[in-house]
C-alpha cells in the first residue's frame, strides 16, 4: 500500500516537473513573465496599459506570419519567403484597389497571390526535389524581384480607402478592439483547429516527424508538404493585407526581415526546426515575447538599429532553450523508467 | 474481427507471378513468383541482396514492378502507392519502423485512415473518441493500455513499437501481413512473445509473410518457406520437411558445412592463463545507468556481455569509450589510469568501437568505402597529418577488401551501395585500421545474413588470436556463447554474474546449458 502511494506521489511530481520543463508553451510563458518582471522593476512605463496595448497590436503581423510558419515547421519544412510574400500580397491588394477593383476583389487577389506563392514553393520542393531552404530562398528572391520591377522602387500609394484604415487597425473597430486583433484570432482558431483536430493536421505532424513512416502509412507526403506551404502563403497574404492598411503605402522592401521574426517567434513558441513539433498558441506567445523584448529595448533608449541583433540573439537563445528542454525531458523520462522498474535513485 | 479471406481457384490467397524489377541496369528481381495460402505463416528467405526487400516494397506499394502480376484472392492488383496495398488488405511492418515518433499510439494506428466527424457542417474534425472505441479491445488484447494509446510512440521500446504496428495492421481489414525481420532489436523473451502474436494472427485467418535471417526461428512456427537468391526464385518448401542446413544450401548455393553452424562453431581456443591485462574497470558508476561495474579484459580474450535491453550494456561500452562521462570509479588501460574526455581520445589510446546502430552511428553513407575505412586514422594516409594521399588510402582499403572479403567492385564506391554485411565488414576494417589493443563490438551481426555473420565472427577471432582483446555485446545469447571466452551478465546497470571458461564448456558439449544459465541470470532468476 505504502509503496503504491509513494509511486503515485512520485509520478505526480514527475509529471509536474516534466510539464514545466518540457512543455514549450509553458516555457515561453515563463520567459514572457520574466521579461515583464524585469521591466516592471526597471521601467514602470513598460507595464503602462497603453504601452502593453501597443505592444500586442504591433506584434499581430509577426504573429500571423509565425502561425503560418509554425504549420510549415511542424510539417518539416521552413519558409524563408514568408516576408517577401507578405510584401508582394500587400502590393497586389494595393494595386488592385488602384486598378479600380472593389475591396473584396482586391483582398481575394492578395489571398490568391499568397496561395500561388505557397503552391510555387511546394512545387519547387516536391516536384523538383529542391531542399526547402533553397526553394524558399529562391522564392524570396523571385517575389522581392517582381515587386521591385513592378513598382520600379517607388512605393505604391493612393489606395487607402476608409475600410483599409480599419483593416490596418489604424481606425479601431469598437473601443480598443481593432480588426487585426480579430483577424489574428480567427487565423489562430483556424490553424490551431487544423493542427489539433483534423486529419490534415495529424498528417502535418506525421510528415514532419518521419517522412518514411508517414509514407509507409499511406500518407501522401508530397501533397501534405504542399498544403503546408499554401497555408503559410495564405498567412503571408493575410498579414500583407493588414500591412497594406497599417503602412498606408507599399514600398518594395516592406517584408524585409519579417521571415527572421516569424521563424524566431515560432521557435520561441516551441516549434522544432527538425519538424514534428510546434503549437499555434506557442507562436502567439512567441510573437508577443519578441515584441515585448523589442519594445523594452526601445524604451531603454537603445537605437532601433540594434533590434535585429536582439532578434538574432533571441533566436539563438530560443533554439538552445528548446534543446535543453529536450535533454531534460529525456532525463526525466529515463528516471521515470528507472523508478517504474524499481531501482532506487 | 475479419471474415476469412477467400482463396483463389488454386487455393492461394496471394499469387505473385513473374515479377521483375531493374534498378539502373541492375536486376533486383528476375521473374520471381510467390504463392501464399490462406492462414499460413510463409517465410521469405535469402541472403543480403537476394531481392526480398524489393518484393516487399512492391507488395506494399512503395515501388512498382517492371513486369509481372500480383493476384489476391483471384483478383489482379495494381499497387501504385501504399494506400493501394493497404486498401487491398496488405499491411507491411517494415524493418525500419513505419511509426511516426511524434504522434500518439492512437494517431499512429489511424494514420492515413483517420475517422472524421462533422464539425460546423464540414466532415473534417477527427473523431478520436470513435477511433479509440474501435481499437480499445484489440489494443488491450495485445497488452496496450488506454494510457498507452495517448502516449507518443517515441517513448516506447522496440517490442512495444512492434506491437503498436501489429495493432495498426489489424485495426483494419488485414488479409496479408508482411513482417520484415520483426525480431531485430528484440530480446529473447520479447521474440517468444512476438511469435505468440504471430500464431494468434494465423489462428484468426490472417496470412503472414515473414522475412528473417534467423533460420532456427522458423521451426515450429512457419508453415512454408520460399527462398530467393540473387533476385531469383530458388524454390518453396514445407518447413516441417526441411532443415536449417537444407535452407542454407538453397540460400547460398553451397554446402551448409562451410558456414560452421552452432554445433561446430566452438573453435575458439581457450586463451592461456597469466595473460597480460588490457583493460580494468574498478567500481565504475554513471548515475541511474551503471552501478559499481568492475571487470578486466586480457590480451587474446573475448569478453561477452549479456543482458536484456536497458540492462546498460551499450551504456557501459559508451562509458569505456569516453562518449558518456562516468561519475565515479577508475579505468586502467594496460596498467595506467586513464580518463577520456571523448571518443577520439579513446581511439588515440588504443580503443575502438563498432557501434550498435550501423546505419545511424557507423557508416558515413555518402563517402566511399576507402574513406570509411581510413576516417578514424587519417594520419596513416596523409602527409604531416594534413594533406591526404588518395592513392595510399585506396591501396590500404584494397588490402582490407581482400583480407576481410568485402564484396565491392571498387573501394571508391559509395558505401551505401554495399549490402549490410559488407558495410559491417568495412566498419570492422575501420576499427582494425586504428591498430587497437581493445575492440568493442556492439551487436556486430545485427541485420546481416548468415554467411556474413560467420565471416564477422571469424574476423573477431582472428583479431584476438593476433594479440588483441575484444568485448562483444550481443542480444543473441547463442552468438555470445560461441564467440566469448568469458561472459558477464548485466541487469539494471549492475553486473549480476559471470560464466568463465566458456570454450571448455562448449568442447564438453554444454552449449545449451551455458546458454540457459546466462539467460536465467539476465532475466533475473537467482543462480544456484
Amino acid at each position: 500500500m505504502e509503496t503504491t502511494s509513494l509511486k503515485k506521489n512520485q509520478t505526480v511530481v514527475d509529471r509536474v516537473v516534466t510539464r514545466l520543463l518540457v512543455d514549450p508553451t509553458l516555457g515561453v510563458l515563463a520567459l514572457l513573465v520574466l521579461i515583464c518582471l524585469l521591466a516592471a522593476f526597471t521601467l514602470p512605463v513598460f507595464l503602462n496599459g497603453s504601452n502593453l496595448y501597443n505592444l500586442v497590436n504591433n506584434s499581430l503581423v509577426v504573429m500571423i506570419l509565425a502561425m503560418g510558419m509554425t504549420v510549415v515547421l511542424v510539417s518539416g519544412g521552413i519558409d524563408l519567403s514568408i516576408g517577401t510574400t507578405m510584401a508582394l500580397c500587400a502590393g497586389v491588394s494595393a494595386a488592385a484597389m488602384n486598378f479600380g477593383l472593389p475591396l473584396f476583389a482586391a483582398l481575394l487577389a492578395a489571398l490568391a497571390m499568397g496561395a500561388l506563392v505557397g503552391l510555387g514553393n511546394g512545387l519547387l520542393i516536391t516536384r523538383l526535389g529542391l531542399p526547402d531552404f533553397i526553394a524558399t530562398l529562391a522564392m524570396l528572391g523571385f517575389a522581392s524581384g517582381v515587386l521591385y520591377i513592378w513598382t520600379k522602387g517607388v512605393p505604391i500609394i493612393g489606395y487607402m480607402v476608409p475600410e483599409f484604415y480599419i483593416i490596418g487597425g489604424l481606425t479601431p473597430l469598437a473601443g480598443p478592439l481593432t480588426l487585426p486583433m480579430v483577424i489574428a484570432l480567427l487565423v489562430a482558431l483556424v490553424l490551431g483547429g487544423i493542427l489539433g483536430f483534423t486529419r490534415m493536421g495529424t498528417h502535418f505532424f506525421a510528415v514532419g516527424s518521419s517522412k518514411t513512416g508517414a509514407m509507409q502509412s499511406g500518407v501522401r507526403v508530397d501533397r501534405v508538404r504542399m498544403q503546408a506551404y499554401i497555408f503559410s502563403g495564405l498567412a503571408a497574404a493575410v498579414a500583407g493585407i493588414i500591412m497594406a492598411g497599417r503602412n498606408t503605402n507599399v514600398p518594395a522592401d516592406l517584408g524585409n526581415g519579417y521571415e527572421i521574426q516569424a521563424i524566431a517567434a515560432a521557435v520561441i513558441g516551441g516549434a522544432a526546426l527538425s519538424g514534428g513539433r510546434g503549437r499555434i498558441l506557442g507562436a502567439i506567445l512567441g510573437a508577443i515575447t519578441l515584441a515585448a523584448a523589442v519594445n523594452l529595448i526601445n524604451l531603454v533608449g537603445v537605437p532601433s538599429s540594434y533590434q535585429k541583433i536582439v532578434i538574432g540573439g533571441i533566436l539563438v537563445a530560443a533554439v538552445l532553450a528548446n534543446r535543453i528542454s529536450a535533454i531534460v525531458s529525456g532525463k526525466v523520462r529515463q528516471r521515470k523508467a528507472m523508478v517504474l522498474e524499481g531501482i532506487p535513485a | 474481427m475479419t471474415e476469412r479471406p477467400a482463396p483463389d481457384a488454386d487455393g492461394f490467397l496471394l499469387n505473385v507471378q513473374g515479377i521483375s524489377k531493374h534498378y539502373q541496369g541492375v536486376t533486383a528481381l528476375d521473374a520471381v513468383g510467390l504463392q501464399v495460402r490462406p492462414a499460413e505463416i510463409h517465410a521469405l528467405l535469402g541472403g543480403n541482396g537476394a531481392g526480398k526487400s524489393t518484393l516487399i516494397n512492391i507488395l506494399s506499394g512503395l515501388t512498382s514492378p517492371d513486369s509481372g502480376t500480383i493476384m489476391l484472392s483471384g483478383n489482379r492488383l495494381e499497387l501504385r502507392r501504399p494506400t493501394d496495398a493497404l486498401g487491398s488488405g496488405i499491411n507491411t511492418i517494415h524493418q525500419e519502423l513505419s511509426l511516426v515518433p511524434a504522434l500518439t499510439t492512437l494517431d499512429n494506428i489511424f494514420l492515413g485512415r483517420e475517422v472524421n466527424a462533422r464539425f460546423l457542417g464540414l466532415n473534417v474534425r477527427l473523431d478520436r473518441r470513435h477511433m479509440e472505441d474501435r481499437v480499445r479491445s484489440l489494443a488491450s488484447e495485445f497488452g496496450l493500455t488506454e494510457e498507452d494509446l495517448k502516449l507518443p510512440v517515441g517513448e516506447f521500446g522496440a517490442l512495444k513499437k512492434r506491437v503498436v504496428e501489429i495493432v495498426k495492421a489489424l485495426a483494419f481489414d488485414t488479409r496479408l501481413l508482411i513482417l520484415d525481420e520483426p525480431t531485430s532489436g528484440l530480446e529473447e523473451e520479447e521474440r517468444l512473445n512476438l511469435f505468440e502474436h504471430m500464431r494468434r494472427l494465423r489462428g484468426k485467418g490472417v496470412s503472414l509473410i515473414w522475412v528473417t535471417h534467423h533460420l532456427e526461428e522458423l521451426f515450429g512456427l512457419a508453415d512454408t518457406a520460399t527462398v530467393f537468391r540473387d533476385g531469383r526464385l530458388v524454390g518453396t518448401v514445407e518447413v516441417p520437411d526441411t532443415s536449417v542446413d537444407d535452407l542454407l544450401g538453397m540460400m547460398f548455393g553451397i554446402a551448409a558445412g562451410e558456414f560452421g553452424s552452432t554445433a561446430t562453431a566452438a573453435v575458439v581456443t581457450e586463451a592461456e592463463e597469466s595473460r597480460e591485462e588490457v583493460l580494468r574497470l574498478t567500481d565504475v558508476n554513471r548515475s541511474y545507468i551503471l552501478r559499481d561495474i568492475s571487470l578486466t579484459v586480457h590480451k587474446g580474450e573475448v569478453l561477452g556481455i549479456a543482458g536484456l535491453a536497458g540492462a546498460g550494456r551499450t551504456e557501459l561500452a559508451r562509458a569505456i569509450m569516453g562518449i558518456d562521462k562516468i561519475s565515479s570509479g577508475t579505468v586502467h588501460l594496460k596498467g595506467k589510469a586513464v580518463k577520456f574526455s571523448d571518443s577520439s581520445a579513446a581511439y588515440q589510446k588504443g580503443l575502438a568501437m563498432l557501434p550498435e546502430d550501423r546505419k545511424q552511428l557507423g557508416i558515413l553513407p555518402e563517402l566511399s568505402v576507402s574513406e570509411n575505412i581510413s576516417i578514424s586514422s587519417l594520419d596513416r594516409v596523409s602527409w604531416l597529418g594534413f594533406v591526404l594521399k588518395g592513392r595510399d588510402e585506396v591501396s590500404q582499403a584494397e588490402s582490407y577488401r581482400q583480407r576481410l572479403g568485402i564484396k565491392t567492385a571498387d573501394v571508391r564506391e559509395k558505401i551505401r551501395n554495399l549490402s549490410g554485411g559488407n558495410q559491417q565488414k568495412a566498419i570492422v576494417a575501420r576499427c582494425l585500421n586504428t591498430n587497437p589493443d581493445l575492440l568493442i563490438f556492439d551487436e556486430p551481426t545485427q541485420g546481416i545474413d548468415v554467411s556474413a555473420k560467420v565471416e564477422v565472427h571469424n574476423l573477431i577471432r582472428e583479431f584476438v588470436a593476433n594479440g588483441g582483446a575484444a568485448i562483444v555485446i550481443a542480444s543473441e545469447i547463442g552468438e555470445l556463447v560461441e564467440l566469448s571466452h568469458r561472459v558477464i551478465i548485466m541487469k539494471k546497470g549492475r553486473l549480476v554474474g559471470s560464466v568463465d571458461h566458456v570454450p571448455h564448456a562448449l568442447v564438453s558439449g554444454q552449449f545449451e546449458a551455458v546458454k540457459n544459465r546466462i539467460l536465467a541470470m539476465s532475466a533475473g532468476r537467482t543462480e544456484s
